[in-house]
C-alpha cells in the first residue's frame, strides 16, 4: 500500500472520526459511508461496501444516548478496509473485522479520554466562563474540536498501523479453511449484532409486528432477487 | 444606567445554525453540551452588548454555557428559546429553569425521532440498496436523504425556539412532529426488518456448503448470546471472541 494511499485513508478516517460527535454529525461516520469511500479511495469499492455493510450491522447495537460509552466504528471501518484490501483473497473479511473491532474499542476509549480532558479544560476556564467571556468560550470550544480531530487521527493511525502489522505477519500464514472460519465468525457476529440491536430498538408490541412484516418482505425479496 | 435590551428585527440565525453543527465539539462530563450551546447562542446575544455596558450580554453568555444535555439536532430549539428569553428580559432564574426543563424532552424526542427512527430507517434503506446492487449510489442517496432531514430539523428547531421563546413547549406539540414520532418507529422497524435478510444474503454470497450452515449457526448462536447476556456482552466483545475462536479452530484444524 503506497504512502499516498495511507495518507488519504488517514485523512478520511480523521474526518470520519470528527463527524461522529464533534462536527458536523452528517453521518459520514456511519460504516456504510466510511467503508465504501475508503474502498473507493483504495480502488477496491467491493471490499469497502462489504465491510461497510458488516460494520453497519455492528453499529445497530449502539444507541449513542447521553454519556454512554460505545465503540467507534467509523475509523475502525477505514482501518478494516485497509487490512482487507491489501490482503485480497488471502485473509479477506475476517482479518478486516479483527482489525476493525480492535480499532473500534480503542476509538471508544479515546472518546472517553477526550471528554475527560475537555472537562479539565472547562474546569480551568470556569471563572472566565462565569464572567461571560465569549472569547474564552469560543477558544475552549475550538480547542476541544481540535483535540477531537487529533484523537480521530490517532485512532485511525492506530488502525492503519494494526492493518499493516496484520498484513505483514499474518498474510499467507493462515490456511484456506482458517480464512473461511474467520470470515464466518465476522459475518455471523455482525448479523447477530445487527439483529439483536434492531430488536432492542424495536421493542415489543406493534413495533415487533412491523419488524416481522419487514423481515418477511425482505426474505421474500432475497429469495426472488 | 440600565437600558432596555433592543428587540432584534433580524436575529443572527445563520451563524447560530452553523455553530450548532459543532454543538457537541466540546462535550465533556462537566457541562456536557453546555459550552457548545453557549457558542451557538452567542451570535443571537450580540444585540445585548449595547445594554447595561455589556453586562446583560456577558451574563447571558455565561448562562448559555451552563450545563445542558439533549439530542444534538434539537439543541437549536433551546438555543433559540433561551436567546429570545434573554432579549425579552426574562429573569435569569427563569431562563435557567427553561434550559433545565428542556433537557429531558428534547433528549427523549431526538432519541426516538432520530437515533431510533430516522437514522436506522435511512441507513436500512442504504443497506437494502447495497444488497440489491446499487453500490455507491445507495450510500450517496443515504447521505443526501438523511441530511435533508437532519439540516431541516436543526433549522426548524432554531427558528421555532426563537419564535416561541419561553413558550417553546408549543413548538414541541407541532402536529408534524407528533406525526413524525408516531411514524418513525414502525417505518424503521419495517425497513431494518427488510434489510436484515437481504444483507444476510449479500454477506453470505461467498459461502457455500458447510460454511453456509456454520454461518447460520454462528449467527443464531451469537444472537442468542447477545440477547441472553445483554447486560454483560457487547457486540464488539462477541465479534472479537468469535474471531479468536475461529483463529484457534483454524490453527488446530488447518
Amino acid at each position: 500500500m503506497s504512502r499516498e494511499l495511507l495518507l488519504l485513508l488517514l485523512a478520511w478516517g480523521t474526518l470520519v472520526g470528527l463527524d461522529l460527535v464533534s462536527v458536523p454529525q452528517m453521518m459520514i461516520a456511519r460504516p456504510i459511508v466510511a467503508g465504501p469511500i475508503a474502498g473507493a479511495l483504495a480502488g477496491d469499492l467491493g471490499t469497502g461496501l462489504t465491510l461497510g455493510v458488516l460494520f453497519e450491522l455492528f453499529q445497530y447495537d449502539v444507541l449513542p444516548v447521553g454519556a454512554t460509552r460505545y465503540p467507534e466504528y467509523g475509523p475502525a471501518t477505514v482501518a478494516a478496509v485497509s487490512a482487507a484490501h491489501a490482503a485480497t483473497l488471502t485473509l479477506g473479511l475476517g482479518l478486516g473485522a479483527f482489525v476493525g473491532l480492535i480499532t473500534a474499542m480503542a476509538g471508544g476509549t479515546s472518546l472517553h479520554l477526550v471528554r475527560r480532558l475537555n472537562a479539565r479544560a472547562v474546569r480551568r476556564a470556569a471563572p472566565a466562563l462565569e464572567a461571560g467571556d465569549a472569547r474564552v468560550l469560543i477558544r475552549l470550544h475550538v480547542a476541544a474540536i481540535l483535540r477531537d480531530g487529533a484523537r480521530a487521527a490517532l485512532v485511525t493511525a492506530l488502525g492503519l498501523g494494526l492493518a499493516q502489522v496484520a498484513r505483514t505477519y499474518l498474510a499467507g500464514t493462515i490456511s484456506l479453511r482458517g480464512v473461511m472460519l474467520l470470515d464466518i465468525a465476522a459475518v455471523g457476529g455482525a448479523l447477530a449484532a445487527g439483529t439483536a440491536g434492531t430488536l432492542r430498538l424495536v421493542g415489543r408490541g406493534a413495533g415487533l409486528t412491523w419488524f416481522a412484516a419487514g423481515a418477511l418482505g425482505g426474505a421474500a425479496l432475497a429469495w426472488l432477487a | 444606567m440600565s437600558t432596555t435590551p433592543p428587540s432584534p428585527s433580524r436575529p443572527r440565525l445563520g451563524p447560530s445554525l452553523l455553530r450548532l453543527f459543532t454543538v457537541q465539539g466540546s462535550w465533556n462530563y462537566e457541562r456536557m453540551q453546555g459550552v457548545g450551546m453557549g457558542v451557538a447562542e452567542e451570535p443571537l446575544l450580540r444585540d445585548l452588548r449595547v445594554a447595561e455596558n455589556g453586562a446583560a450580554y456577558r451574563a447571558a453568555v455565561a448562562r448559555g454555557a451552563h450545563f445542558f444535555n439533549a439530542h444534538p439536532y434539537f439543541c437549536g430549539l433551546a438555543v433559540g428559546a433561551a436567546a429570545r428569553a434573554e432579549h425579552e428580559g426574562v429573569p435569569p432564574e427563569q431562563v435557567e429553569r427553561l434550559r433545565t426543563a428542556l433537557c429531558g424532552p428534547l433528549g427523549s424526542l431526538g432519541d426516538r425521532l432520530v437515533w431510533a427512527g430516522w437514522l436506522p430507517f435511512t441507513s436500512g434503506l442504504a443497506l437494502i440498496g447495497v444488497a440489491l446492487g446499487l453500490g455507491l449510489r445507495a450510500v450517496l442517496g443515504f447521505l443526501v436523504v438523511y441530511n435533508a432531514g437532519h439540516v431541516a430539523l436543526r433549522w426548524w428547531g432554531l427558528r421555532a425556539g426563537w419564535t416561541h421563546g419561553m413558550r417553546v413547549a408549543l413548538a414541541l406539540r407541532a402536529p408534524f412532529l407528533q406525526r413524525a414520532v408516531a411514524l418513525s418507529g414502525p417505518a424503521m422497524a419495517v425497513v431494518v426488518g427488510a434489510a436484515l435478510p437481504l444483507v444476510a444474503r449479500y454477506l453470505s454470497a461467498g459461502f457455500l456448503g458447510w460454511s453456509r450452515a456454520a454461518l447460520a449457526g454462528v449467527g443464531v448462536g451469537g444472537f442468542v448470546l447477545l440477547w441472553w447476556l445483554r447486560a454483560r456482552l457487547t457486540s464488539v466483545r462477541l465479534g472479537l471472541a468469535l474471531i479468536a475462536i475461529a483463529a484457534l479452530v483454524g490453527w488446530l484444524w488447518p
